[in-house]
């Protein structure tokens, strides 16, 4: 079982490595960039910017640079979001208050706390009233992310948008999510044949715990295993031209091997 | 070997003529490749109306709510929930006790009626388990343990040993947790997508089978009560203090509740429930925590739905409201609805005998629209006196019995997020 398809937009956002520009950079062997003020998403109002969580900023970091390089309005494609443990600063406040005062439990915090509030901020922010779903694969959750985009090639013509990103967490979770570093990823997926596709690739679904790709430079190998999501870089660096192949390992269930394909 | 080059054009030409047919009320034809139906081969679900099959039917049959004054421990509120008894006592042991939470003990619970378990290993007879894939929604996951670790954790905010288990504090511990039960190595994904989320794992099951990602799937949704739901929910002013009342004038809110609930989708197979013949998938774009006001993202559900069964409206013979039983949802699913059917079926919200199972909910009302093809019997809701007018033509208010070849399934989640699902009954 394999199945072909094009990758047409990328993205990243993760302290020191802000955007696409400066991926490619260290990928070269550059050291990280200094943290800047990233700007504001375009896609929230000032009013929906200040509602917004954490998850939706995180996560449109790098969603808006895979769109912009695909050359797609936000609004275009169907987008899968996909997290491992969604928004953990939310998770933090609402367990907080439910210990000490549950009857002021803020609503827009409430309706914030669902695991699909970044998708649908996206939805909101970019009027996309395609379908836009929100999973978790815990840990494999950037394997179990492209397994439902890919499963969506087939479904209908549209690019889809693969948004794969995991926060690190606030107060006593850290001990069971130690993540230092906030990582988002994305991609925009066609089916093969795209005009201005950066990677034609082919994947095929295959039993491996765990992941193999060429290695990265120790900085990014570093996030690897620091942030689960950002088990995503090989499959961002084999889009930059960086190996030949990866495979994404999965604790249950099939791993993905993707490999480059001539374009 | 299948990819999607290959059916998924063909197949699109020779059936627009059918589609254009089914869609209309948006003004904008679209055309989806022909996914072959999948048969629901067995199912189960348990919740405040009933633990397994049998006993959902018997409260359907003879009206009786599981929805009960608010005793969930911790929550003061003056409210009724579908609370499902007999979860509280039965901690998960041995190797499952990484699991241990109330999500995984219903999880569990569900799995063990209906001879789910043993369906799914005969199931493993025929097909390879690397080739069953497990797709679970839920919208709660563990995060009662969370917040039950936070309670007891004490100054140093460190959790208690019993509380450090980092496969329950994630939104994937349920579908995680179904697989190891069953013993399923297929791919294992979850769905969180609010109160559309058990609705959606059938597309995803759809869309891999046909992918050739895997050859059939366990599907289901598992949602329980915990304290973020009963206050946030109040915090909205989207609680009634009485049972809920879906579609009637008088309805003040929405009762929380719980529920787990499990379907084998596989393909070729002539015994079972019905077949999931279509489902639309789409999105407001609007509000977090409020529907569009003229029922936008659920009226686009629904013609996606019949559009990818091939079917007239006309030929629904039952819709399962989402129906939560707030005055705005209500009042929009009800537009929607009128917006798609030029005459609606006869239409009903069973959340009344379940209370909202929130990311359970999709799964749930699959379960009863199944039943419903199955025993020729369309439930109304309860506590249903007096519907506004918008929706008296079309609201059953009494039960009835009515062989129906094929019925819709609405859910509609925060965040805009909505999933309507066709079943057609195997005889049709």
């Amino acid at each position: 079982m394999s199945l072909s398809f094009d990758v047409i937009g990328a993205g990243i956002a993760t302290t020191g490595v802000p955007d696409w520009e400066a991926f490619l950079a260290v990928l070269a062997g550059a050291n990280l960039v200094e943290d800047r003020q990233t700007p504001p998403s375009a896609l929230l109002s000032p009013r929906e910017r200040r509602r917004a969580p954490r998850a939706a900023k995180l996560s449109f970091a790098a969603a808006e640079q895979a769109c912009a390089m695909a050359g797609l309005a936000p609004s275009e494609p169907i987008a899968v979001f996909s997290s491992g443990m969604g928004d953990l600063d939310i998770t933090d406040y609402m367990c907080k208050t439910l210990k000490d005062s549950p009857e002021l439990l803020s609503p827009t915090r409430f309706h914030n706390s669902v695991h699909n509030a970044a998708s649908g901020y996206w939805s909101i922010g970019a009027g996309a009233t395609g379908d836009v779903t929100a999973i978790s694969g815990w840990r494999d959750s950037a394997a179990a992310g492209l397994l439902e985009a890919l499963s969506r090639l087939g479904d209908s013509d549209q690019p889809v948008l693969l948004v794969v990103y995991d926060d690190l967490a606030q107060g006593p979770m850290r001990s069971l999510w130690p993540t230092e570093h906030a990582f988002s990823g994305a991609l925009v997926l066609t089916r093969p044949g795209a005009a201005g596709a950066q990677a034609r690739l082919l994947a095929e679904i295959t039993r491996a715990d765990s992941d193999a790709h060429d290695p990265l430079p120790a900085t990014l190998a570093e996030r690897m295993a620091d942030n689960p999501a950002a088990r995503l870089l090989p499959m961002l660096g084999l889009i930059a031209g960086h190996g030949q192949s990866i495979t994404l390992g999965s604790e249950q269930g099939p791993g993905i091997s993707i490999k480059r394909q001539p374009a | 070997m299948r990819g999607w080059s290959r059916d998924a054009y063909t197949n699109a030409h020779a059936v627009i003529s059918i589609c254009t047919l089914a869609v209309r009320s948006q003004g904008q034809a679209r055309i989806f490749p022909f996914v072959k139906p999948l048969t629901i081969s067995a199912m189960t679900l348990t919740c405040a109306a009933g633990t397994g099959l049998q006993a959902v039917r018997s409260a359907l049959a003879n009206g009786q709510s599981g929805l009960r004054a608010n005793d969930f421990p911790h929550c003061s509120l003056d409210t009724w929930i579908g609370r499902v008894g007999a979860v509280e006592n039965t901690p998960l042991e041995g190797e499952l006790a990484e699991f241990d939470c109330r999500n995984n003990r219903l999880a569990l619970l569900g799995l063990q009626q209906d001879d789910f378990v043993a369906r799914v290993q005969a199931l493993k007879q025929r097909i390879p388990s690397e080739r069953i894939a497990c797709i679970i929604g839920t919208s709660t996951a563990g995060i009662g343990v969370t917040e039950e670790a936070y309670r007891e954790m004490g100054e140093a905010e460190i959790f208690q040993p019993r509380h450090r288990l980092p496969r329950v504090h994630t939104p994937h511990t349920s579908a995680a947790f179904t697989a190891r039960v069953l013993g399923l190595d297929g791919p294992v994904l979850t769905i969180s997508t609010a109160c559309s989320s058990s609705a959606k794992v059938f597309a995803s099951a759809a869309r891999l089978i046909d992918a050739g990602l895997a050859d059939a799937a366990v599907v289901g949704g598992v949602d329980s009560l915990c304290l973020s739901v009963l206050y946030g929910f109040h915090s909205l002013d989207l609680v009634s203090d009485q049972p809920c009342r879906p579609f009637d004038r008088a309805r003040k809110g929405l009762s929380l509740g719980e529920a787990a609930g499990f379907a084998i989708l596989e393909k070729e197979t002539e015994q079972g429930y019905g077949q999931l013949l279509g489902w639309g998938e789409s999105s407001d774009a609007h509000h977090m925590a409020s529907p569009h006001p003229e029922g936008m993202g659920a009226a686009a559900a629904m013609t996606e739905a019949l559009s990818r069964a091939r079917l007239d409206a006309s030929a629904i013979g039952y819709i399962n409201c989402h129906g939560t039983a707030t005055p705005l949802n209500d009042e929009v699913e009800a537009r929607a609805i009128a917006s798609v059917f030029d005459q609606p079926p006869a239409a009903a919200s069973t959340k009344a005998w379940t209370g909202h199972t929130l990311g359970a909910a999709g799964i749930a009302e699959a379960v009863f629209s199944l039943l419903a093809l199955n025993d020729e019997f369309l439930p109304a809701g309860l506590n249903l006196d007096d519907p506004e007018d918008d929706w008296s033509e079309f609201i059953l208010r009494e039960s009835r019995q009515q062989r129906v070849d094929a019925v819709l399934s609405n859910s509609f989640g925060f965040g805009g997020s909505n999933c309507s699902l066709i079943f057609g009954s195997l005889a049709s």
